[in-house]
């Protein structure tokens, strides 16, 4: 879902039971404080014994009837690939006319929320570009799963240095949606179908969360010969990599303008280093979030004493041990990651608002950051990522020591 | 006008039957409690959230542990969107127990992970007085054995292990999780202790979840009329005053989807008597304490409580009806609280224009066709589209709904509240309806509505 919401004019259809799309809608609805369009097939008792093959059918005809999407993806449940429905099958016998319908594989059962934003991604790209000529000198940039604030710095990154490129996919404005009368049939923005055909001809993609989005990068670079990296650019180093890294896929120079950024993001760690110095810092996120940030505060002169992530990954054990010599949590969950808390004498904790009775019970101070937070507003806005970003993120960092500083 | 096509179904005809303009010397209700038009952008639930998440979900003492793939569980973790307040925080709602099904657990069944998940949780919370176990699809279709681990589990671990078969395919709705959860409750905990010392004034409060504390509104109403609440069904509720509830002398039924089936259970098999109230507003709340007097006889008591009760509130409340009359409202609740609102909102002067359930059955419309306008529209599991329809063509000048519509009406620049999580609550009783009164105000002259730009239509 989180994939498709970046997708103009797309609707996400749930093959499975009424829970599997209420329960996440509602997810969206307190994270971005904004409306979202599910649908979903209802498979009943009937469906599960026969086969959910008549609901699919009968579900992508009523959207296309009503809707007239561009694209609907067709998110699989427990429910449908545990009866073992071919939506793959079912969906190529159909004729949608201007519709594009494509299968996403994503059982719970199988790794996490993460796989499903990789997996939708892989499915996006993989049904829907095609090569042809000519090729053009744009860049792919697959952001995973992040808040439409990240999305905008690194837009705003790439068009001070002219770059042209396709976002895969571009949530900064489907979830940060302005209210204006009459409200659009489907929400401005949003990467489009004909972008998602086209992607084929880039001549590089980058991937900034490897998990959340490497295997379309993946498959770009195989199948279509691209240039591709993957780099999470939260903090200097990181940012620095990436900017590089855009440059040589482009031929671009960093314009004076995202040299002042780099400028004052250093001011604003420089400002606040007597209070970032020494602080012992628990990070809890998705894996290359979490990575990003354990490099992130370490440039800040803090100590990552927890590394912490609830999607299992070899990669991610591996690259932790790199950035921190402390405790890493590989696929555990915020149980454990309590444990570990009061174990090793934790300042401060970053994680989403699951977290916040953690850094209660604890008595640390607390950033939030990821999905969901919805225990105080406006997250969605702003981002973590690029230079500029990287100032909000030592403000905030800064401010929670200072109120925690302030509690005692 | 009989039944009605609105302009976004035209695809799918069949929801026709489901949506009825209110005419007069008419005998005509929407059809209701039907599977759901696939693909046609509902805002319904599953079985799995009727059970887990509405009706055991706010019982406070017990580990709800989640059998199935992590989603059911995360997503319900804490109940959700929905705040059943309890006087237990440090556990109840904190943790989130799952046994976190994988796939090969899928292929080679689920039951040893069961087990052992049941006893790893009761080790970590030894305080806590049971653990239920909740099916999900996956499980119902692999075929678990989920009576015998539990019953394994129980005789090792000395405390209830109770499953629940709640898989969410069953069923059209979160209704039959309703019933599923009255069903086994009834079967495995009600009439398992003994209360220590039993009153001829004792009560059930049955059907209120403790929404924001409703139940702290509610209770002492009935307590300073002398009545001891023997057991609040389910709302902060430990699962022994649920297991002692057999010996009251009368069940009060509130939310009247979700709990007739245990009333009907617990007068078929103990002989209590059901009196059924709305305690939203000053009027139905002071028939509730009326009716639930006349019972026990302490009429002149319950009138006293009624007096003194509405003199606090009542300048407050003309106060509001000043402001608020002539104002229209489209209500869409789960279920009841659409008829309980419609007269609670006709205290104020303000008209019922449109109402709809997500999971109403007939007697609810019934209700709902029984107390709007002529000219109303009532709608039956409203999907997204019908609902931007309404708002847009009906101009409601109030909507009052749950999260998933939240942002909706906000986009089409329609005041809302919050009908299922509150805004600020709690909501019942006399002191709640002030509460609400305030809510309702604020959404509907907050200044921002005046500052939307209308451009011209498309």
């Amino acid at each position: 879902m989180y994939a498709l919401f970046g997708v103009h004019a797309a609707v996400p259809l749930v093959h499975g039971s009424q829970g599997c799309s209420a329960y996440p809608m509602r997810m969206f609805n307190r994270h971005f404080g904004e409306p979202v369009q599910v649908a979903v097939s209802s498979l009943g008792e009937d469906a599960s014994v026969f086969g959910g093959k008549k609901n699919l059918v009968e579900s992508i005809k009523n959207v296309i009837a009503r809707r007239h999407p561009a694209l609907i993806g067709v998110i699989t449940t427990c429910l449908s690939e545990t009866i073992g429905d071919d939506i793959d099958g079912i969906i190529s016998e159909g004729n949608y006319e201007d519709s594009k319908v494509v299968p996403i594989h994503t059982p719970s059962y199988v790794g996490s929320h993460v796989t499903g934003y990789d997996n939708a991604l892989k499915a996006l790209v993989t049904n829907l570009s095609e090569e042809s000529e000519p090729a053009n000198a744009k860049l792919n940039i697959l952001p995973g799963m992040v808040n439409p604030g990240d999305v905008l710095e690194i837009k705003q990154m790439l068009d001070s240095m002219n770059i042209s490129y396709t976002i895969l996919s571009d949530i900064s404005e489907t979830l940060n949606a302005p209210l204006m009368l009459p409200k659009p049939p489907f929400t401005v923005g949003g990467t489009s179908v004909a972008e998602l055909e086209d992607c084929a001809k880039a001549r590089g993609v980058i991937a900034l969360c490897e998990h959340a989005g490497g295997s379309a990068a993946v498959y770009l670079k195989g199948k279509y010969g691209m240039a591709a990296d993957t780099i999470c650019p939260i903090g200097i180093a990181n940012t620095d990599r990436f900017l590089d890294a855009v440059c040589d896929m482009t031929c671009a120079e960093i314009p004076y303008s995202l040299e002042q950024g780099r400028g004052r993001l250093i001011d604003a760690m420089v400002d606040v280093h007597m209070k970032t110095c020494g602080k012992r810092a628990a990070i809890f996120a998705d894996p290359d979030i979490a990575l990003a940030l354990a490099e992130f505060v370490t440039e800040l002169g803090m100590e990552p004493v927890i590394v912490s992530s609830s999607t299992a990954s070899r990669k991610f054990l591996q690259k932790a041990k790199s950035v921190t010599d402390g405790e890493i949590l590989n696929g555990r969950d915020l149980y454990e990651l309590q444990r570990a808390v009061k174990d090793k004498e934790v300042d401060i904790l970053f994680g989403n608002t699951k977290c916040t009775p953690i850094a209660k019970d604890e008595n640390v101070a607390f950033v939030r950051c990821g999905f969901p937070v919805y225990d105080r507003v406006g997250y969605h806005r702003y981002g973590f990522m690029g230079y500029h970003g990287g100032v909000y993120l030592t403000d905030l960092i800064t401010n929670a020591i200072l109120e925690w500083g302030e509690r005692g | 006008m009989p039944l009605t096509l609105l302009n976004s179904d035209k695809a799918i005809p069949e929801r026709e039957k489901h949506t009825y303009i209110k005419a007069p010397s008419e005998n005509i209700l929407p059809l209701s409690n039907v599977q759901t038009t696939p693909g046609d952008f509902t805002e319904r639930g599953c079985t799995y959230a009727g059970c887990m998440g509405v009706v055991c979900g706010p019982i406070k003492d017990v580990i709800h542990l989640v059998h199935g793939p992590i989603g059911c569980a995360y997503w319900t973790w804490g109940g959700g969107t929905r705040q059943n307040l309890s006087d237990n925080p440090g556990f109840h709602g904190k943790y989130c127990f799952s046994t976190d099904m994988q796939e090969d657990n899928i292929i080679f069944g689920g039951e040893d992970k069961l087990y052992k998940s049941i006893l790893e949780a009761h080790e970590e919370f030894p305080e806590a007085s049971g653990v239920f176990v909740h099916s999900t699809c996956a499980i119902g279709l692999i075929g678990d054995d989920l009576s015998g681990v539990c019953k394994r589990a129980e005789e090792e671990t000395g405390i209830r292990v109770i499953p629940f078969n709640c898989e969410g395919f069953r069923g059209c709705s979160q209704s039959l999780g309703h019933h599923i959860a009255n069903d086994t409750l009834f079967e495995r905990v009600v009439g398992t202790k003994e209360p220590e010392e039993l009153t001829d004034y004792d009560m059930n409060i049955i059907g209120d979840y403790n929404i924001q504390g409703d139940l702290w509104a509610i209770m002492p109403l009935f307590e300073h009329m002398g009545i001891r609440i023997l057991c609040t069904f389910t709302g902060n509720a430990s699962v022994d005053e649920i297991a002692q509830a057999h010996r009251a002398k009368l069940n009060l039924m509130h939310c009247q989807r979700s709990t007739p089936y245990i009333c009907k259970l617990m007068e078929e098999k103990y002989g209590i008597p059901v009196v059924k109230a709305t305690l939203f507003g000053v009027e139905q709340t002071s028939k509730a304490l009326r009716d639930v007097a006349a019972f026990f006889g302490l009429e002149d008591k319950a009138e006293e409580i009624i007096k003194e009760e509405v003199a606090q509130i009542a300048p407050k409340i003309e106060a509001y009806r000043s402001k608020f009359e002539g104002k229209r409202v489209f209500i869409y609740q789960g279920a009841p609280r659409a008829w309980h609102w419609i007269n609670m909102f006709r205290e104020f002067g303000v008209e019922t224009i449109a109402a709809a359930t997500t999971f109403g059955h007939e007697d609810d419309y019934a209700k709902i066709c029984e107390r709007v306008n002529d000219g109303a529209l009532v709608i039956d599991n409203p999907n997204s589209l019908e609902l931007e329809e309404i708002l847009t063509d009906l101009k409601p000048d109030l909507f009052i709904s749950g999260l998933k519509e939240k942002y909706l009406a906000y986009k089409l620049g329609v005041p809302f509240i919050n009908g299922h999580a509150y805004e600020k609550g709690p909501y019942a009783a006399y002191s709640g309806f002030v509460n609400f009164a305030r809510d309702v105000e604020k959404t509907l002259f907050a200044p921002v509505w005046g500052l939307i730009r209308r451009g011209n239509d498309a």
